[in-house]
């Protein structure tokens, strides 16, 4: 539901939002604005979405509130929105052999845990054998065999070919102090209250209504120029606009209305447009896993396809926030070296193509009736498309969309479900079309979105539960390809292309997803008070309040400036 | 003694029933915990892994199979303890922590403002109901408006009024997070502070039925002989007023507070949302998204036995103020 529902917004006037600035400045909850050694110590106040209070609990491997790489730190950063190589954090440098089934790790000299101890191999062995034998707390489907020939090299060796698998085990495996650790009965339902870590930061006290960290001074990067973070629990993107509107807060991700005049609306306050989740129309595409319906037929998804009108979609229902989006699914502005000369369209088009709309429904054998709807053996061309009651962009969006493809022969009902209906529906492939977005995986690479919800291994048949795959699309050639690709090293740009084009023309020629437009995540930030937010020319990391351990790479960054 | 005998008796199948009802309704519900999670996840962007999926079933001990009556014994049994289960939404927080956290901020606000609404009220209505045909009885419109508006929208327009624009009351949230929780002087200010806006709108807004049900029974209390008798004997206004004419026909609203005071846990939802208030009601809401089970079931019980308990206490009470039930 975060980042998608809009409450009903209160817009008051501009003045009243900046009486309420100076009225809540002197009350706030903003704390020591005293000066120490003549740097300012002020707190970065954030919002995550958080709709009730906290519960303690700081194991990475299980929490949802907090200390993913602010406490505790993977071995390096993958940025999703850079094709760049990973930076190196808790470790230096890693390599592969030739056939993937060995991953040598250097490890970064001189960390020490915030309790003073130092940071060795054996840490990072304890941690893997930790999610070896806690298979609850392996998310990431870790089964390798880590050894460590010294203190600063751990070597991990698979049964397979595991190229694709390093990002997981190199940027989602948050490493945890052996000499805390080992004496932790169950570590999958410790809440860890206490966290040391090699972070950036340390927690500093804990309260249902708010946690804080503090700067790490011992920090092996420096201590970050921020010295105290909040994180405060409201009770949605409501209360986080009412907090923003107040400048009770100065980091939030999430829908504001008039986006576009942030500067305007909250002085001090600018907001950024973070293309990352690809919005589709999922459809239940495939007959032979039990998929019935119109919907069924590849023409009828090129026609949807062919008749959306793209930047009517984008300007009525997010404010102009989504971009456009690649028919193979490549994230354009990243995997642009990697979008396919094959495809026949690169970037779908923004504006609708009626003829080519209807040319696809009539070779498929459609005619139109004098309703203006078309119909094939006396079966209208009617689908239902399921979203999520209240969210409202989705739900715009979607009424949109009806309208356009009205003017194309085809009739689209809208039906709202709860989220949790929608979500069992969603697994179980009891639907036509669903309006949903594809997400990205562990790296810049998109390998990942292609073997989520384009592999046989991750659907089901309609009825059972898919994993990820909700389309039911299954072909061998994309599996072959998405196989292929697991056993070549991910810097071998050139091997892996013929594979990558594969897959994208088979995305657009059978469009199990028919793309819509590129999500923009949007964040709202203090400029004002803090500097070295990430940009649109620099996006160093995810710049989303809830994305961790991206959130600690941007606070890592920040600086006060004193005003 | 056999009228409270059947009372408890009475209560305690309720309880069964509730009890009952509580494990079944939750597992009708679509989806289930693991799914939830998970779509949060990709929703968040982050990357949701066939393996993420058997990871979360094992943690949270969805994966079993046992059978549904196997379930409701073993909850059964677990209730009878005490034990209320781990909330799933607050992993892996047991839920009798979960609520306690959440039920003292719910009991203390909502409480307190049922409670003066109840107060006010009354009196209003006693007043009015007194001096019927005489400018007071504008009050009973009024107050009928002011209920008569959606709830939330009342609490949201106060929000903007007295929060946002002349900014005498914080906007949101139970305390100053810079404060230390506990017994001391500044964080109780804080707390009060914070819930002097949130318990205006409650009292505000519901204090009007309260008015003009005591004002219609005062009214037809006032006809009857009995308070003729006394004007003729000559007895104070004041003694009329309270003694012959308010106690008799306060009677239903003392029913009624008791059914308001059960319903102080559920009620709040609202108010939680709107001032972003720690509560039992964000929780509730939360479990309720999050296909929480074990959480909506510890919820649902503590406003079951919240309701009955209300009720038992009021009717024994009535027994007592009112000699006609006994028999």
């Amino acid at each position: 539901m975060m980042g998608k529902t809009r409450g009903p917004g209160t817009r008051a006037s501009a003045v009243l939002a900046a009486a309420a600035l100076v009225i809540t400045g002197c009350s706030s909850s903003n704390g020591g604005q005293g000066t120490t050694n003549g740097a300012p110590d002020v707190t970065l106040v954030a919002y995550t979405g958080q709709s009730s209070d906290y519960q303690v609990n700081f194991n990475p491997y299980s929490s949802n509130i907090g200390g993913i790489g602010t406490i505790f730190e993977p071995l390096f950063y993958f940025n999703m929105l850079r094709a760049a190589p990973p930076e190196p954090r808790l470790a230096t440098a890693y390599s592969w052999n030739s056939d993937g089934t060995q991953l040598s790790v250097t490890l970064r000299e001189g960390v020490k845990w915030s309790d003073g101890q130092p940071f060795t191999a054996r840490d990072v062995l304890f941690t893997l054998d930790m999610l070896s034998r806690h298979k609850e707390m392996n998310g990431i489907g870790y089964d390798g065999e880590a050894t460590a020939p010294d203190d600063t090299h751990v070597v991990i060796t698979f049964d397979r070919p595991s190229f694709v698998f390093g990002p997981q085990v190199l940027g989602r495996v948050y490493i945890v102090p052996e000499h805390k650790w080992k004496s932790v009965a169950d570590p999958a339902t410790d809440t860890v209250a206490g966290p040391v870590g090699t972070g950036p930061y340390t927690l500093a006290e804990f309260k249902p209504q708010a946690f804080t960290y503090a700067a790490n001074p011992a920090y092996w990067g420096g201590a970050p120029a921020v010295k105290k973070v909040r994180f405060l629990a409201l009770s949605g993107n409501q209360s986080g606009e009412q907090a923003l509107r107040a400048g009770q807060i100065d980091w939030q991700s999430a829908p504001i209305p008039d986006v576009k005049n942030v500067e305007k609306n909250y002085p001090g306050y600018k907001a950024l447009i973070t293309p990352l989740n690809q919005m589709v129309l999922t459809t239940c595409s495939n007959p032979a896993l039990g998929c019935t319906g119109p919907q069924t037929d590849p023409a009828v998804r090129h026609a949807i396809y062919y008749a959306l009108n793209r930047t009517q979609i984008n300007s009525l229902a997010f404010e102009g926030t989504s971009s456009e989006i690649s028919p193979g699914f490549g994230l354009l502005g990243r995997d642009t070296a990697v979008i396919s000369g094959a495809l026949r369209d690169r970037i779908a088009p923004m504006r609708p193509d009626l003829a080519k709309a209807q040319q696809a429904l009539q070779d498929a054998g459609y005619s139109k009736g004098s309703d203006g709807f078309y119909a094939k053996g006396g079966k209208p061309l009617s689908l239902t498309v399921k979203t999520v009651a209240g969210w409202a962009d989705y739900i715009t969006a979607l009424s949109t969309m009806s309208q356009q493809l009205k003017e194309a022969g085809i009739r689209l009902t809208v039906e709202q479900l709860s989220w949790n209906e929608w979500t069992a529906q969603r697994q179980s492939g009891r639907f036509q079309l669903i309006m949903d977005s594809l997400n990205q995986g562990p790296a810049p690479d998109p390998y990942y979105l292609y073997s989520y919800f384009f592999g046989t291994a991750g659907t089901a048949k309609v009825g059972d539960k898919a994993g990820t795959n909700w389309s039911r699309f299954s072909d061998p050639k994309a599996d072959e390809a998405l196989d292929a690709l697991t056993r070549l090293d991910p810097k071998d740009t050139a091997a892996r292309q013929k594979y990558f084009d594969t897959i994208q023309v088979e995305a657009e020629q059978a469009m199990p997803y028919i793309p819509v437009l590129t999500q923009g995540t949007v964040t709202e930030y203090h400029d004002a008070k803090f500097t070295g937010w990430p940009t649109e020319a620099d996006p160093y990391a995810m710049p989303a309040v809830w994305q961790a351990p991206d959130n600690a790479e941007v606070l890592k960054r920040l600086r006060p400036t004193g005003k | 003694m056999r009228y409270y005998l059947r009372k408890v008796a009475f209560y305690l199948v309720a309880l069964w029933a509730a009890l009952t009802l509580n494990f079944l309704i939750p597992r009708m519900m679509p989806g289930d915990p693991v799914d939830i999670l998970l779509a949060k996840l990709q929703q968040r962007g982050g990357s949701v892994d066939p393996a993420t999926r058997r990871a979360y079933e094992l943690l949270l001990g969805t994966d079993t199979h046992e059978s549904l009556l196997h379930q409701y014994l073993g909850y059964l049994g677990n209730i009878a303890q005490g034990r209320l289960g781990v909330s799933v939404s607050d992993f892996p927080a047991p839920v009798s922590s979960v609520i306690a956290t959440s039920l003292p901020w719910t009991v203390a606000l909502v409480g307190l403002a049922t409670l003066l609404s109840v107060l006010l009220g009354t009196g209003l209505g006693v007043l009015v109901g007194w001096r019927r045909g005489s400018w007071l009885d504008s009050l009973v419109p009024a107050t009928t408006v002011l209920s008569a508006v959606p709830y939330f929208w009342l609490a949201l327009i106060l929000v903007a009024v007295f929060g946002s624009a002349l900014g005498w009351f914080p906007l949101l949230g139970g305390y100053d997070v810079t404060l230390t929780p506990g017994v001391n002087g500044p964080f109780l200010g804080s707390a009060v502070y914070h819930g002097v806006l949130p318990a205006i709108t409650i009292v505000v807004s519901s204090a009007g039925s309260w008015l003009l049900g005591t004002r219609n029974m005062m009214v037809s209390t006032l006809a009857e002989d009995y308070v003729l008798t006394a004007w003729a004997k000559g007895l104070r206004k004041r003694r009329i007023m309270v003694w012959y004419a308010a106690r008799n026909a306060v009677l239903p609203t003392v029913a009624g507070f008791a059914i308001s005071l059960g319903f102080v846990v559920a009620g709040s939802v609202v108010t939680e949302q709107v001032f972003a208030y720690p509560g039992i009601g964000s929780k509730l809401l939360q479990a309720v998204q999050g296909n929480d089970y074990a959480l909506m079931q510890g919820i649902f019980l503590v406003i079951t036995v919240a309701v009955l308990g209300a009720n038992l206490l009021v009717d024994l009470l009535y027994g007592l103020v009112d000699p006609r039930v006994r028999t």
